[in-house]
């Protein structure tokens, strides 16, 4: 095979290997300034290796200790890592990964419930830590910890609707707090909350898919935002917001591939923002998970709504009404 | 920052007892430091834990967020520090003029200003500062959401007089910042009525004529389009109202030229550029978007348009094109 033809093709065991090597980089310099992110990171690696069919890739008793050496007894949440203060964002990644491994009765359900409610403030929005930054990423994740944990009731939903709504703009997107423009990955979140809640009818959906459908450019790739540069995690937070509003085919899936695809490091695995950038595992998951939307050949299939493995969200009795394009045949 | 000693050599830290961090063999969660961040931190985890907040615990916090300016539970605890010591916040405030520049993407060094200026309750340097910012990173979202919120938080006459003035001047340097045609739409129709604009009908005109113009100086800008449309839907302004605008931007060049001399003196329908590249979808897409709403016969000459868009001009999004002409058919019958 030439460049060329491995380039049009995902290259699974080379990306399995690359997550696989991660917590190898012990001489990675740059490594400690991630470590605010490593509980995400994990929750990356591990939802990656699923949806490309390797779970087992990484040990999953490491894994688990390592997730339980991040909580933070005083808050009752989840660091992203063991000296790290719980945050909302790491406490999220910290469920999704003992759901994944199946090891939900390691947590303390009733103060991580209790710790994700202390966080939503007057207007509805959550705040991610004590600290008190506000934004609708961590709403998103409040309603879907919720939801993943069964205990979705105890939420004051209208509130928590009616931030989302303050934050609907003109061009039928969604931004991060009220007023602010909006962006793909913050309609993603939005939308998602909103899908979860069973509340999609506040989304203009006509004028967001059609806005939502803009974000991809001549080369295949999507923006977050128009007259911006395409980036490999939008496949995601794009295809997801139209596979919750059912209109996935709206996007050239043929083109979208192709771009992806052009952004795998043929040499060392992985998937960078763009051609020719450097991997992580943040663009590779999210990479991975577009591809998975959009019925990439051998892939497993991924929940939009969630962005985990749909045959974990379909057990706990939680799929919505969402659609990716059907799988192909290699 | 690389000649200052570590904490572990200087002398009026030599109370504290420094706490190492968790140190375990975790396969894919290894965190090498550099000496110099793992002395920082080890002295940050040593003060956290006896609770001390005092003038230097300033200096180590801001050591540590010169390093790692995502360090959340540094700028937290500094935060509450300076709170505790009653520090002048005007001079954090200046520090934080530094390191906002330097770490403009990081989501804590706005936040962190946000809890300061709630404090001095003294907005107005902000914007000042705000545009200095964005002179280095034009569309960054922080930036930009810190300024929606100064103006919104603080809702001051004062503070919302000049905001005009200054989206033009972000528009003048790059007409195609979505961020700056989203903060216009914000101030003018999203945020409450201001003196001086009550006569809403006046205010949509002024919104047109602004927009029309910026369009003709690029007609392939989506970001003016869609404030166009923005506009139109939030006065409910019908879009058949502006056709004799928008159709020399959604026909070919050549074919604009009779309309040229017909209508060379219009100067509420600036036409596009000599050299721009025609026809612009967002037109067609306009036009469609007219007739299709006008109904009756208009509804074939939309689904023309369309069948150009999906076949010619935007082959890429032709499954929503298609689905437009498919929706529309099914309302007829």
């Amino acid at each position: 095979m030439t460049d060329l033809d491995i380039g049009n093709k995902l290259l699974v065991p080379l990306h399995v290997s690359y997550i696989k090597a991660l917590g190898d980089s012990k001489d990675d310099l740059a490594y400690h300034l991630t470590a605010h992110l490593r509980m995400n990171a994990i929750y990356w690696g591990l939802t990656a290796l699923c949806i490309m069919g390797h779970k087992d890739a990484l040990d999953r008793e490491e894994m688990i200790d390592f997730v339980m050496s991040c909580w933070d007894e005083q808050a009752g949440g989840f660091g992203a890592h063991p000296d790290h203060d719980a945050h909302i964002l790491s406490t999220l990644s910290a469920i999704q990964i003992l759901i994944t491994q199946d090891a939900l009765d390691r947590l303390d359900v009733d103060r991580v419930v209790k710790f994700i409610l202390s966080l939503q403030q007057p207007s509805g929005v959550f705040a991610g830590d004590s600290f008190g930054e506000t934004d609708t990423r961590f709403l998103y994740i409040a309603v879907n910890a919720l939801s993943l944990l069964g205990r979705l009731s105890e939420l004051d939903v209208e509130r928590t609707v009616s931030y989302i709504r303050q934050c609907r703009n003109f061009d039928g997107g969604f931004g991060a707090t009220a007023g602010a423009e909006s962006h793909a990955a913050q309609v993603f979140v939005c939308v998602a909350a909103l899908a979860i809640l069973d509340r999609l009818d506040e989304v203009d959906q006509q004028t967001l898919c059609w806005w939502l459908s803009e974000r991809q450019l001549p080369n295949g790739g999507l923006n977050g935002r128009p007259e911006k540069l395409e980036d490999v995690c939008y496949s995601f937070w794009v295809l997801s917001s139209l596979s919750i509003l059912n209109k996935i085919s709206w996007i050239d899936s043929e083109k979208l591939t192709s771009f992806i695809l052009s952004a795998q490091d043929l040499e060392t695995g992985g998937i960078a923002d763009r051609p020719g950038d450097m991997v992580d595992v943040f663009h590779t998951h999210f990479g991975v998970a577009g591809l998975s939307l959009l019925g990439y050949p051998g892939l497993v299939d991924l929940d939009p709504v969630y962005c985990m493995p749909a045959s974990i969200i379909e057990a706990k009795g939680l799929r919505k009404g969402w659609k990716a394009l059907p799988r192909r045949s290699a | 920052m690389e000649d200052e000693p570590l904490f572990a050599d200087r002398p009026e830290w030599a109370d504290v007892v420094p706490l190492e961090q968790y140190e375990g063999v975790i396969p894919l969660a290894p965190i090498f430091y550099t000496n110099e961040y793992k002395d920082a931190t080890n002295y940050f985890r040593g003060i956290v834990k006896t609770g001390e907040m005092s003038p230097r615990v300033l200096d180590l916090t801001e050591n540590i967020i010169r390093q790692n300016p995502a360090h959340y539970s540094a700028w937290q605890y500094r935060y509450k520090t300076l709170i505790f010591l009653n520090a002048p916040l005007d001079v954090e405030l200046r520090l934080m003029d530094e390191l906002a520049v330097k770490y403009l993407k990081t989501y804590q060094v706005w936040h962190h200003r946000r809890l300061l200026v709630q404090q001095t309750k003294n907005p107005a340097p902000e914007l000042e500062f705000i545009a200095d910012s964005l002179q280095i990173d034009t569309k960054n979202y922080h930036t930009w959401s810190y300024r929606q919120w100064i103006l919104a938080h603080f809702n001051d006459d004062a503070l919302w007089s000049r905001e005009l003035e200054f989206v033009e001047s972000m528009l003048n340097y790059d007409l195609r910042n979505n961020s700056a045609w989203h903060h216009r739409f914000f101030v003018v129709f999203q945020s409450g009525v201001r003196k001086g604009d009550e006569d809403r009908a006046e205010v949509v005109r002024r919104e047109l004529t602004f927009v029309k113009t910026k369009i003709s100086t690029a007609p392939n800008n989506a970001s003016a389009w869609n404030y166009l449309r923005g506009v139109l839907d939030h006065s409910k302004t019908p879009y058949s109202s502006l056709k004799s605008f928008v159709t020399p931007y959604s026909v070919p060049h050549s074919s604009h030229q009779d309309v040229t001399s017909e209508d060379i003196v219009d100067l509420e329908n600036p036409l596009p550029s000599p050299g721009a590249q025609l026809p612009c979808v967002a037109a067609i897409e306009f036009m469609a978007d007219a007739h299709e709403s006008n109904g009756g016969d208009d509804l074939m000459r939309a689904t023309e348009l369309w069948r150009s868009l999906a076949d010619e001009h935007d082959t890429m999004r032709k499954k929503y094109w298609e689905y437009r002409i498919k929706e529309a058919l099914q309302n007829v019958r």
